[in-house]
């Protein structure tokens, strides 16, 4: 297989595979060493086994569109994302630092307050939240963790540094991709699996069932765990019904569930109602409960609140825990990491300008055309703008938008964010990609091995959201530490 | 199990056997009708009154012959009864109930959606090719069904599945049956006696019960041995016999199946009282009616007693109370 070095001659990006000279970095050369050994016919033999193996599992996602909603085949490369594994163990301990100190402090935001008391986290930052709930202030749910699953994204800079993009704390998904990407890369390449020492991923939903299950308000062996989904015609509804067939959860939607006088909530089983004990909830906070929160919702459960704050139920994530997940707050994790357990962040923020404070506001708005600007609240690569892409009319528009609520608004400097060889026309080019790893929290921490790596499929492009035309590939972590 | 899931599966096993059974019944009939003599009024649209859709047929197209038929049949999605609407609502059932059914089922019923999508127009461009996508669309199925009950546990789950398989069967059996009350064969005809037999041996094939049928019953094929055989036969596993006395076991082995079972059990008792010997057509056909409303009391049953139960707000408290006892 060629690589397509006039591309990659045009791309200075730091390539997760290849090196300057474009030779393999040493975790990836088993990898080549075996896509040598193929000729061409048979890789692009078995990435149409590929395509073929997506359609059979039926591993799609949605897109909303005006003719309707549309299944589409999950876009997958075959060639996958390779790390050591000396270089991943450190980044695994960051995420749990980091995902232990977040919970620390929104158990802290949502009681005591103490980090806005002590000057470290500004009140107006507070106040300007969407995801604050009022309806959570005197909670602490089980082990004072209101985020039980997060999905972080990280992305390399051009000199190699690995940054914290954000943390996803509302209801992140793209687990289950992670999950088939591997089963999809064991049925098609079985032969490399032998040859170079991949860490499994597959514990993952036995992880998430344990650190569900911690969350049951009864003791007991058996807890009744439900996945809530909005339905079939959310984007992510295989990887809702994915998850509950592998934890051996039910998937319920929110009119199978009710809560009764008692406050407690019930499932409406063929022969009576069962008693729930964890919801692993997919549904935005706002609609989770109409008597708590968006009065004409007909996605959530009413009463689902009462029964949470008595401690009937446990919720993952709980309501509320998206506070903690904005980009403006994300600029104070790195403080929030020593406030809380006195330690040096293990991972990195990219700089970040809030545009709250007018010195930082001023000088965002005078670097438009070097700075990619993001809303605080928004998810999925949905109202930014990246500034040296943009035309100027565009940013004019967004100078507007900063100026009218500067709250809202926060900026980071372009990164070049990293490349890896993909197969694109029978070559293999350099593409942008992220890596998001999902991290666990309830009794214990625990972080997947890799996580699910996202990839732009369009040259150049850095979106990597499969709404907008980006794919994945498997990640690997190799043994390289004995050997 | 959630009341929603139990309906799910329920439907879903319903829509698999309705798509099977279609697929068998076109290309029995393709094979039934190149022996019939000119001058016999079953024709293709025999198909579409049999599955009781002559109204919904000659709301979308003009002229009811093989080609507009085979397209209503098989493809034509604005059916809801046509066998890839069937596998499509099928799938989409499967797909809300991945958690309860062996991994490997999901695949196979989305491959089966996926040939079909890919091959039902294959289906109108000629005979030759439409036997052999329905042929795979029969395989295909049975795959689905050894899976089921192979490696899928036997649980309340299978039993919603066998119940929806068995109901939707003993369904098709009274239609079949019924093809008789809408042919005539003018008694003058020569060879009157044997355009009968056909008559009768082209129901049997729609059942695929022709071979059973002789190996079993008699070697001649008349109207009263096919009745009888069809509606009574303890041994074959399309008769109404035998589908209800498998619908009864599903619900003896589900709590509170009283009510349904009870709505089983009458249909089942009024069919063994039949004497087929004196029945002309007109009776047979009026018992059949019979049977298909009793079919639909079984539907409402169902719905009453486990899948809507709990729809009314009102009834929580005593929802309760009945869990707590």
């Amino acid at each position: 297989m060629e690589i397509a070095s006039t591309e990659y001659a045009a791309v200075t990006a730091y390539d997760e595979l290849l090196d300057h000279s474009l030779k393999p970095r040493s975790a990836a050369q088993p990898f080549f060493d075996y896509l040598n050994s193929l000729d061409s016919d048979e890789l692009l033999a078995r990435r149409e086994a590929v395509e073929a193996t997506i359609m059979a599992m039926g591993i799609t996602f949605t897109i909303y569109s005006e003719a309707g909603n549309i299944d589409r085949a999950w876009p997958f490369d075959v060639i996958p994302r390779v790390m050591g594994r000396s270089e991943w163990d450190p980044i695994q301990a960051g995420l749990k630092q980091r995902l232990k100190a977040l919970n620390l402090f929104i158990n802290d935001l949502y009681n005591e307050q103490r980090i806005i008391k002590d000057g470290i986290f500004p009140a107006e930052v507070l106040e300007g939240s969407v995801n604050f709930r009022k309806q959570c202030i005197g909670v602490t749910p089980r082990f004072g963790v209101w985020a039980h699953v997060c999905g972080t994204d990280l992305v390399r800079d051009k000199d190699g540094t690995v940054y914290v993009l954000e943390d996803n704390l509302r209801v992140p998904s793209g687990v289950s991709y992670m999950l088939e990407n591997r089963q999809i890369m064991k049925r098609i390449f079985p032969e490399v699996f032998r040859t170079t020492n991949i860490l499994p991923v597959d514990d993952y939903p036995t992880q998430l069932y344990h650190t569900l299950a911690a969350l049951s308000p009864r003791p007991g062996d058996q807890p009744v765990i439900v996945v809530l989904t909005p339905g079939i015609y959310n984007s992510a509804y295989f990887e809702h019904s994915y998850l509950a067939q592998q934890m051996g959860a039910f998937l319920v939607e929110g009119q199978d569930l009710l809560v009764g006088v008692d406050d407690v909530v019930y499932m409406k089983n063929i022969f009576g109602l069962q008693r729930v004990d964890v919801i692993y909830r997919r549904i935005d906070d706002n609609f989770l409960d109409p008597e708590a929160f968006s009065p004409d919702s007909i996605l959530g459960v009413p009463g689902l609140m009462r029964a949470w704050r008595k401690g009937n139920v446990g919720i993952a994530n709980a309501p509320g825990a998206g506070v903690a997940d904005d980009k403006v707050v994300y600029a104070f994790v790195p403080q929030i990491i020593k406030y809380y357990l006195d330690e040096e962040p293990i991972l990195a923020n990219v700089p970040s300008y809030l545009c709250m404070y007018p010195d930082q506001c001023e000088y965002v708005l005078n670097n438009l055309d070097k700075l990619v600007v993001k809303p605080a609240n928004e998810s999925g690569g949905y109202g930014m703008l990246i500034g040296p892409r943009a035309t100027q009319e565009e940013r004019d528009q967004f100078a507007k938008l900063i100026r009218a609520n500067p709250r809202n608004y926060m900026a980071q400097p372009t990164l070049e964010i990293s490349t890896a060889p993909t197969l694109i026309d029978g070559e293999l080019a350099p593409r942008h990609l992220d890596l998001r790893p999902f991290v666990l929290q309830s009794d214990k921490l625990y972080a997947t091995t890799g996580g699910l790596t996202r990839v732009a499929l369009r040259k150049g492009s850095l979106v990597v959201n499969s709404s907008q035309g980006g794919g994945s590939k498997d990640t690997w972590i190799v043994e390289d530490t004995s050997c | 199990m959630l009341a929603r899931a139990a309906e799910n599966l329920y439907w879903m096993a319903r829509y698999l056997e309705r798509a099977e059974n279609t697929a068998r019944l076109i290309n029995s009939t393709t094979d039934v009708l190149l022996d019939l003599p000119h001058g016999a009024t079953l024709g293709w649209d025999t198909l579409i009154k049999v599955a009781g859709l002559d109204e919904s047929f000659s709301k979308l197209y003009k002229t009811a012959n093989e080609d507009s038929i085979m397209r209503f049949m098989i493809e034509d999605e604005r059916n809801p009864s046509s066998i890839l609407s069937c596998v499509k609502y099928a799938r989409e059932n499967t797909r809300t109930l991945r958690e309860l059914l062996p991994e490997e089922l999901w695949e196979r019923i989305n491959s089966l959606y996926l040939y079909l999508k890919d091959n039902a127009s294959h289906t109108l461009s000629s005979r030759r090719e439409r036997y052999i996508v329905l042929q795979n669309v029969v395989a295909q199925r049975h795959a689905v069904v050894g899976l089921i009950s192979g490696v899928m546990a036997h649980d309340l789950a299978y039993q919603f599945i066998r119940l929806g398989r068995n109901i939707e069967r003993a369904d098709m059996t009274t239609r079949i049956l019924d093809i008789n009350f809408a042919v005539s064969i003018p008694k003058d005809m020569p060879l009157y006696e044997v355009s009968v037999e056909r008559l009768w041996m082209s129901t049997l094939k729609a059942l695929s019960a022709y071979q059973t049928y002789r190996r079993l019953k008699a070697v001649n094929v008349t109207g009263a041995g096919v009745i009888e055989f069809l509606v009574n036969d303890e041994r074959f596993p399309r008769s109404l016999e035998y589908c209800l006395k498998e619908a009864e076991s599903c619900l003896q082995a589900m709590p509170f199946g009283g009510v349904v079972l009870s709505s089983v059990q009458s249909a089942r008792m009024n069919l063994q009282r039949l004497n087929a010997t004196d029945l002309d057509s007109g009776e047979l056909h009026e018992l059949l009616d019979v049977t298909q409303k009793e079919l639909g009391l079984i539907n409402s049953a169902l719905a009453t007693q486990y899948f809507h139960a709990y729809d009314d707000p009102s009834k929580t408290s005593a929802v309760q109370t009945q869990q707590q006892a």
